[in-house]
């Protein structure tokens, strides 16, 4: 990162993340900062690490060396690539994963997503696509200080996709900082502030997003962005 | 023996609403029904515990549970009948040859089903649902209460199975109960008596009660399953 933005307030702080499992080192001794209200893109291969580096991020697996400084677990949200939807109502499900919010809120936010007619809809019978927005209000709704997004676009169709990014852009408005992968290239392009890029479990490249598409600086994320 | 013959006397005895036989079907519902749960309270629990969390002595818990689960009925009664027999630990209760023996006896050799099955069902749900219970931060108590709810339709076919088992039993609580008229006799145990008496057709014919019985107590489950459906639940 460069000087001035290693002057940034910085909401979520990594070091020297490790992990391997059954013998194979997946994350090898990650560095790196998030910057308070920013988007941030984590970009790799299939396999290169994202989502364990995610889930690290979020807390939800145990390190096997290094520490992630974030902020409270009731400050974070992450929105799995395939959504883990409970078996009850589609509000039942939205009750469950925001508590402390109101019916109305939560009404609202259905409303928003186009899903108004589903509310007493076993979530589970919902749509890939609804249980994806499902899945995003029940995250925004709580208003998290950081929010990881997890390929939240990923078998979505153009309109579903759009709701998507309009979100991400509204509740980055709000103060939200963002973490999330993707493998759409566009999406990174038009969304992204800052561009975390991995290989082979390694961190290779961290850089703004327009400097990370016109000038990378590693022969690795050359090589990559000819394949996007 | 005719063939039609015993379902004509089943008919007949239902028909009749025969006062002998509406009290050994109504002590053989209190009974089993008491027994599965009772073990459910135990079991699903348990299950959920066993399934959620890994803590020293949980192979040696899941391997006494899945022994008990191959334990012969009789065994199981006798053990029983020596615990609350007169020189037993628990003598002093008095309960030998009373429906409370019959309901402990079947208890004890159903809570391994719900234990097992339950842990089952558990475990799959808990891989699905783990990443987001820690993400919310639950705490323990939560995540076993949201599983238990989460599984609902699944445990109520765990009961379902749970009572087959108990209200079929004959040789426990035989042993715990005495098989003694107006008081501990069942339908299993009236059944096995008319056998060995002779009387193969009232015999039969209560076998086809009880049939009947399972079947009235399996449709019962099954508007509920639905009622579940209509819940959020796609079972």
């Amino acid at each position: 990162m460069t000087s001035d933005r290693q002057t940034s307030e910085m909401i979520l702080s990594a070091r020297d993340i490790c992990l391997s499992r059954d013998g194979n080192r997946l994350l090898d001794s990650v560095s790196l900062d998030i910057r308070r209200g920013s988007i941030t893109f984590l970009l790799g291969y299939n396999g290169a690490g994202k989502t364990l580096l995610l889930s690290c991020l979020h807390g939800l697996l145990e390190l096997e060396s290094g520490s992630v400084d974030a902020p409270p677990r009731d400050r974070q949200k992450m929105v799995f690539q395939k959504p883990i939807i409970m078996r009850r109502t589609a509000a039942g499900h939205l009750r469950f994963v925001c508590p402390g919010v109101a019916e109305t809120e939560l009404a609202d936010w259905m409303k928003r997503a186009g899903i108004q007619d589903r509310t007493s809809a076993p979530a589970r019978a919902l749509s890939g696509g609804e249980q994806q927005k499902l899945a995003l209000i029940g995250a925004l709704a709580t208003k998290p200080d950081i929010l990881f997004l997890d390929e939240p676009t990923a078998h979505l169709d153009f309109a579903a996709t759009k709701f998507v990014e309009d979100m991400i852009r509204e509740a980055h408005a709000a103060g939200t900082t963002i973490v999330m992968t993707t493998h759409n290239r566009s999406q990174a392009e038009r969304l992204g502030q800052d561009v975390l890029f991995l290989d082979g479990g390694r961190l290779v490249e961290a850089a703004p997003a327009a400097t990370f598409f016109k000038a990378p600086g590693h022969a690795l994320t050359r090589q990559y962005l000819e394949h996007l | 023996m005719d063939f039609l013959t015993p379902f004509q006397i089943a008919l007949t005895l239902l028909a009749n609403g025969d006062p002998e036989l509406m009290s050994i079907i109504g002590l053989s519902l209190t009974v089993s029904m008491t027994a599965v749960a009772t073990s459910l309270l135990i079991g699903l629990p348990l299950g959920a515990i066993l399934a959620a969390y890994r803590f020293p002595g949980r192979t040696p818990l899941i391997v006494i549970s899945n022994t008990f689960l191959g334990m012969p009925p009789v065994v199981i009664g006798l053990l029983i009948y020596l615990l609350i027999s007169r020189a037993g630990p628990f003598g002093f209760l008095g309960i030998l040859y009373t429906p409370a023996a019959m309901m402990i006896a079947q208890t004890v050799l159903v809570l391994p089903i719900s234990i097992a099955l339950s842990r089952q069902a558990f475990e799959a749900l808990n891989a699905e649902y783990a990443p987001l219970f820690q993400s919310l931060g639950l705490g323990r108590l939560t995540r076993i209460r949201t599983l238990v709810f989460e599984a609902r339709a699944t445990l109520l076919t765990i009961a379902l199975v749970c009572f087959g088992r108990a209200i079929s039993e004959v040789g426990a609580v035989m042993i715990v109960g005495g098989n003694i008229r107006h008081s501990t006799r069942v339908m299993t145990t009236s059944i096995a008596l008319a056998t060995s008496m002779g009387e193969l057709a009232f015999a039969m014919a209560l076998g086809i009660v009880l049939l009947l019985v399972a079947l009235v107590v399996n449709i019962a489950s099954q508007i509920l399953r639905n009622s579940l459906r209509n819940f959020g639940h796609d079972v």
